[in-house]
């Protein structure tokens, strides 16, 4: 195969994207398969690290993956461990970071052209956050992005609030810790202007919202038409609930239904995001679904393919990811669904260790608490 | 001429030399692989924890191994100073006389342990004569030994109460916590606290959390490579033994430069030793997810020229060289990190970076070096042992830093 130019592939991409939004199928499997071997050749000729790692697959010069399927995955911990990027990074319009316990361990992604990211989500929140095209308050626990660059949870919701929102912003997240006082004057700001909000947060943070909340014993009506976004686990957090208690404890708390509440599931390692599909919101299962660029493979512990309905871990293949690796190994588990998109499970790696064995959740706890004194 | 230790003290609790002698009898009984209770108890630690028999039979042989009653009497007297402290007051140099009485009640949560962990607990504590409750797990491991100590002595067996432990919350097991002088419990630091917030305010709360122990070997123990297979096959068995399970194995270990066989051919012949001790004891299982995604990382960064992962031929084991340091070690089964160093410090520093709660740390040799000495004073470890031995803890040793028999006595000093 010869290797496309990148301006090709981002044309190709965005057309989808256009496609989509405009109400088409956006893909279909052969759509799909061939911009990501188009990708995954381009991406051979130009990310060093990622043709290394595919050489050791077997996958070289000679031999390409004939398949989407194939595209070899780099585990996610490998954002951490080089450079995956297909340009020179001094040129990136965009820059993420995982989260990491050091500015050294923390993953990083590189994007180079922010148009693609930016597309993408756009098209994703419109379909699965406001299909009625309302112009929302956003009030976001979220990383501020102008103090935080390179939270791409903070450039996601900053962007949307911008474009999509009222002009009325508030951010109520500063260094990890809700600013409970901010949030509660926003809230009542808008339910007193009756401007219907967009709560956004990870579900730690809403945690700590809560508790707040019901220690002061605040409660609020917001407006009708208001949504909560909520994203992440509680991962490197002392502190878990079951999402279901969550839930019932935003309603009686926001006055926000359940079913308007909808999970976000997204990866700094990735440009696309998952969301709770519409039709599962009232369901006691959820089912994540995803623009038709981004596709997933559910795959047991060695990386081959299972069949539908099987427990493994999720392989994401982003046709969004142009500028870095298009497919990438988690180690969250998951089944695939019985009329499409994905049921998402915990993660493998903190499933508690046996015995006295330390774990990482232990691990994740002591440093936690040996950084707070 | 002293006085034979009387059968029974003045309030009917067996004399500490009769309980001793029972606890041995009854585990030298249970050292019979073929000793029935000990063959349904094996069948039944198989199905809870999946290791596979060979691994169970080692860990059986090592508990009941181990409570000698030798062991068992000189570890009391050299907490005590001597037996008779348990009986009658004893005079000490330059303090006041002492006796020690048993506490009454003592409670041991072994709900969340591997396999009869809480045996060694139970022994001295039936020895300061205290009535025991054991939260037992549902393989009924310490059950069935209670049983074989009452048939070996009837009024030992009445002081003992092996039941099924499920958590704190049920008003059962929340009497038994209330009621307790000491409680011993094993498990992760949710569960302590949990536990903890169930005792009376003046009882003796003796917590075993989640910890890992850590290799090191020493360049004076790289001086060629027959040297190098020794000390590889120890931390082979110290890291697959119970699929590195529990806070004695192995995870990570640390190689000085410096030796005879540098780091990385070192990590070569940890390769085939994992091989090798993977044949005497074999998983439980085909596949593990924690130790594959570890692969994959290793894997990525050995293509990037950093490092290697070595992975099982045959077998699930992987033992990852030069991993970041900067990331904590692979805290999952049958996996061991092999981080090349300088010295102590270096270790010290990554035990310090990810604030690892260690148990133990095993070195290659016995050698004296000061700065191997400050390292494991500083490293917060309980144990210093030689590799290989790390499963096989002496029943003499203060596990977790704790004496065997003072959490469940209470002295009386005279002055």
């Amino acid at each position: 195969m010869t290797v496309p130019h990148a301006s090709d592939l981002d044309d190709a991409f965005l057309a989808i994207v256009r496609d989509w939004s405009a109400g088409g199928v956006g893909c279909d499997e052969e759509r799909f398969d061939g911009l990501a071997l188009a990708t995954f050749a381009y991406q051979r000729a130009h990310n060093a690290p990622y043709a290394r790692y595919a050489e050791t697959l077997g996958y070289d010069r000679d031999r390409m993956p004939t398949s989407w399927r194939d595209v070899p995955a780099v585990p996610s911990s490998a954002f951490k461990d080089a450079t995956l990027a297909t340009f020179d990074i001094l040129g990136a319009e965009l820059e993420f970071h995982t989260s990491g316990t050091t500015a050294e361990s923390a993953g990083k992604h590189f994007i180079e052209r922010a148009a693609l990211y930016d597309a993408a989500l756009l098209a994703g929140f419109d379909r699965f956050m406001l299909p009625d095209r309302p112009k929302l308050r956003y009030l976001n626990l979220v990383p501020n992005p102008r103090r935080h660059p390179h939270s791409s949870l903070g450039y996601m919701m900053g962007h949307v609030s911008v474009l999509r929102g009222d002009g009325k912003a508030t951010y109520a997240l500063e260094d990890g810790v809700v600013d409970v006082a901010v949030f509660s004057r926003a809230l009542a700001s808008a339910c007193a202007d009756g401007q219907a909000v967009c709560i956004a947060g990870t579900a730690f943070a809403f945690v700590a919202l809560l508790e707040a909340l019901e220690a002061e014993g605040t409660t609020f009506a917001a407006p009708s038409g208001s949504r909560i976004m909520e994203t992440g686990g509680f991962k490197g957090r002392v502190r878990a609930i079951e999402r279901d208690e969550l839930y019932t404890r935003l309603e009686a708390s926001l006055g926000i239904t359940r079913r308007d509440i909808v999970a976000e599931y997204g990866m700094t390692e990735l440009v696309s995001q998952f969301y709770d599909s519409p039709e599962s919101r009232d369901a006691d299962v959820r089912v994540k679904v995803a623009p038709p660029w981004l596709r997933t493979l559910v795959v047991d512990e060695r990386g081959n393919a299972l069949p539908d309905g099987e427990t493994g871990y999720l392989r994401h293949v982003d046709l969004g990811n142009r500028s870095s690796v298009l497919a990438v190994e988690t180690e969250d588990r998951g089944y695939r669904a019985p009329g499409g998109g994905i049921v998402l499970l915990g993660r493998a790696i903190d499933a508690p260790a046996r015995g006295c064995s330390l774990d990482a959740e232990d691990l994740r706890a002591l440093a936690a608490s040996a950084l707070h004194g | 001429m002293r006085s034979p230790p009387r059968p029974f003290t003045a309030n009917g609790v067996p004399g500490v030399r009769r309980v001793a002698s029972a606890v041995a009898d009854a585990a030298r009984r249970w050292s019979d692989a073929d000793f029935p209770p000990r063959v349904r108890a094996t069948r039944a630690i198989r199905e809870r924890t999946g290791y596979t028999e060979p691994v169970v039979d080692y860990a059986l042989d090592a508990l009941f191994g181990a409570l000698d009653a030798d062991a068992i009497l000189a570890t009391i007297a050299s907490e005590l100073g001597s037996l008779e402290a348990l009986e009658t007051f004893v005079a000490r140099p330059g303090r006041p006389d002492v006796t020690y009485r048993g506490v009454e009640h003592v409670t041991i949560v072994s709900s969340d342990t591997t396999i009869g962990v809480a045996l060694p607990a139970l022994a001295f504590a039936l020895c300061a004569g205290a009535h025991t409750i054991v939260k037992d797990r549902n393989d009924r491991l310490i059950a069935s030994f209670a049983e074989t100590l009452a048939q070996e002595q009837p009024e030992l067996g009445e002081r003992i109460e092996a039941i099924a432990w499920d958590g704190a919350d049920d008003a059962t097991s929340r009497s038994h916590l209330a009621l307790a002088d000491t409680v011993v419990a094993f498990g992760g630091s949710d569960a302590l606290r949990e536990l903890r917030a169930h005792l009376k305010a003046d009882a003796l709360f003796v917590p075993f959390g989640h910890r890992t122990s850590l290799g090191y070997v020493e360049r004076e123990s790289l001086v060629d490579g027959e040297m190098a297979r020794e000390i590889a096959r120890g931390i082979a068995r110290d890291a697959l033994l119970y699929d590195g399970d529990g806070c004695l194995s192995l995870h990570a270990a640390f190689v000085e430069r410096g030796g005879g066989v540098d780091p990385h051919a070192f990590a070569r012949i940890a390769r085939d030793a994992f091989d090798e001790a993977a044949f005497e004891f074999p998983a439980g299982y085909e596949t593990d997810a924690g130790l594959e995604a570890y692969r994959r990382s290793a894997s990525f960064r050995a293509a990037q020229g950093r490092g290697a992962a070595f992975a099982g031929s045959m077998a699930p084991h992987l033992v990852a060289y030069d991993a970041p340091q900067d990331e904590p070690p692979p805290l999952v089964r049958r996996t061991l990190a092999l981080y090349p160093g300088d010295g102590p410090d270096d270790a010290l520093a990554f035990v310090r970076r990810h604030a690892l709660p260690l148990e133990a740390i095993a070195f290659g040799t016995d050698v004296a070096r000061a700065d191997l000495a400050a390292f494991a004073r500083a490293s917060g470890a309980s144990r210093l042992a030689r590799l290989g031995t790390l499963q096989r803890p002496p029943l003499a040793g203060e596990h977790g830093g704790y004496g065997r028999i003072l959490p469940f006595v209470r002295a009386i000093y005279r002055a």
